[in-house]
């Protein structure tokens, strides 16, 4: 029975399916299996969640905490100020030296030696500690309003105000604060490295954004903005790499040499970095960051490979709040109420 | 019946995070999922999506309810998978305007899978899992739910418009 052949290949051959079976052979699958990503074991999301319950009591302490600091006796300031307190060398407001407090109104500058540093106290809104050869500008302080410009050096910024009340202008890039501690380092030539170690802060330039959480670095260069964020723990060859791809001039087999070290040196934490990558890179560049980051985190429903190559926003969006790194329709809220302006 | 148990036993160990017992339903399943996806959408898209499915599949198979329905489940995920594609991708043609002269290998096989393409979804499907994916009637069965007189009709009533269709492709 030729049925046969074609049930099961046995029985008499037809030669029809015989050759069909030959022209169609190029077509059969061949592609080995992809790498399926860890899956947590019952113990592993029982430990999980015990982290997320520390996790939730360490930050209840911690407004607490800051509540309290914020209840304090606030030291006299004006309306249209900042108080400054030092705490080495001789601080200048403009020229002149500022004695164990002064007033930073808004306009002034206030500077720092290689010998000199001063804390800001943000209203009641947070502190600024401004390290030694920093110069800084009061641009704006209202209520709920509150905006600097550091021009160079390095300050450390504890906010406690409500996200997106405190933003920061550097040369390169608008730091948005969303409750959170950090340091932004400004170099001379005007390039800016920013350090989170509580909370978020976004950071922002003609359209080009970076989301920056606790445990994150994010690097920016004049007329470039914001590099691509990555995690301090992150290896020094994806460090190496994502550098050279953001800010350097490099031939394309060079990207593709940098790119190809990222994905390869890409761990499950470090999918947001890809994440940004997804959007940066180039058209002919996207099908292996998007492969990488979906082996790392796979794509919810609702985001197709078709999408996200094509950059659409929504897509990334979701497939953003699959990274456990909160909502980032959140931070977009804070960074319209601020417009970009130059320090 | 052996099939399902051993999936379901596999199915088990992949849920508590085994990858290697999830890598040997890949092994099984792989070219029904390829199979299902290339009698719907075009070829160079296939790979990724075989893939793309797999992914899924791992993420959500803890819903999987009843493991011994695991090809049935992954078949329905990847018919899912499929429609969706077609939904966002623009139409494109499986076969090019022009295609090089000495390719007339490719050219061949573009113009059967075509013609396979063609049919009617439950007959293009089983043939090609049978053609081009080289499974038995009764592995078929096994793998995708169906029964093996579905199977059976399916691939005789393909089989027979597709003669139809090459034979008037070849005699116009």
């Amino acid at each position: 029975m030729k049925d046969d052949y074609l049930w099961d290949g046995s029985g008499e051959p037809d030669s029809e399916i015989q050759r069909l079976e030959s022209v169609l052979a190029r077509y059969r699958h061949s592609r080995p299996a992809p790498q399926f990503p860890e899956r947590l074991t019952a113990w592993a999301r029982w430990r999980t969640r015990l982290f997320r319950v520390s996790l939730a009591a360490a930050t209840a302490a911690l407004v607490i905490v800051v509540v309290r600091f914020a209840r304090r006796p606030i030291p006299p300031s004006g309306q249209t100020g900042w108080q400054v307190r030092r705490l080495a060398g001789a601080p200048k407001i403009g020229d002149a030296p500022v004695g164990e407090t002064a007033q930073l109104a808004v306009g002034q500058w206030l500077e720092t030696d290689d010998a000199s540093r001063a804390n800001v106290f943000v209203g009641t809104s947070g502190k600024v500690e401004i390290d030694s050869d920093t110069r800084i500008r009061l641009v704006e302080t209202r209520p709920s309003h509150h905006r600097l410009a550091l021009a160079q050096g390095t300050i450390h910024a504890m906010i406690w105000a409500p996200p997106g009340q405190f933003v920061v202008d550097i040369p390169s890039a608008m730091a948005v604060d969303l409750g959170c501690a950090y340091t932004l380092h400004v170099d001379d030539k005007g390039a800016g490295l920013l350090r989170v170690t509580f909370g978020w802060v976004g950071f922002e330039f003609k359209g080009r954004e970076s989301f920056i959480p606790a445990g994150a670095v994010c690097a920016t260069q004049p007329g470039v903005g914001p590099g691509t964020p990555y995690f301090a723990d992150a290896s020094a060859g994806l460090r190496d790499a994502l550098a050279k791809l953001d800010f350097e001039q490099s031939s394309a087999s060079e990207r593709v040499a940098s790119l190809k070290v990222i994905l390869a040196e890409s761990r499950k934490r470090d999918a947001f970095t890809l994440w940004h990558l997804l959007s940066r890179v180039g058209p002919a560049e996207r099908e292996p960051v998007y492969r990488r980051l979906a082996a790392l985190v796979f794509p919810p429903h609702g985001v197709t490979r078709e999408g996200a190559l094509q950059g659409d926003r929504r897509m990334l969006n979701l497939w953003w709040d699959e990274l456990g790194l909160g909502d980032i329709n959140w931070w977009r809220e804070w960074e319209r109420a601020w417009p970009q302006q130059s320090p | 019946m052996v099939e399902s148990a051993e999936d379901a036993s596999l199915v088990g160990a992949a849920c508590d995070g085994d990858r290697a017992a999830f890598g040997q339903l890949y092994e099984r399943y792989a070219r029904v999922v390829h199979g299902i996806l290339l009698s719907r959408v075009p070829s160079e898209d296939v790979d990724d999506l075989v893939q793309d499915v797999f992914l899924n599949a791992w993420r959500r198979l803890r819903t999987l309810r009843d493991h011994k329905a695991f090809g049935a489940w992954l078949a329905a995920i990847a018919r899912n998978r499929a429609a969706d594609h077609h939904h966002r991708s623009a139409v494109r043609e499986e076969l090019p305007e022009e295609l090089p002269a000495e390719d007339r290998e490719q050219s061949e096989a573009l113009a059967v899978l075509t013609a396979v393409k063609s049919l009617p979804e439950a007959y293009r499907e089983t043939l090609i899992l049978r053609l081009v994916e080289g499974l038995s009637g009764a592995e078929i069965a096994a793998r995708t739910g169906l029964t093996h007189g579905s199977v059976r009709v399916n691939l005789h009533r393909g089989m027979q418009q597709l003669r139809e269709k090459l034979g008037k492709g070849n005699n116009p």
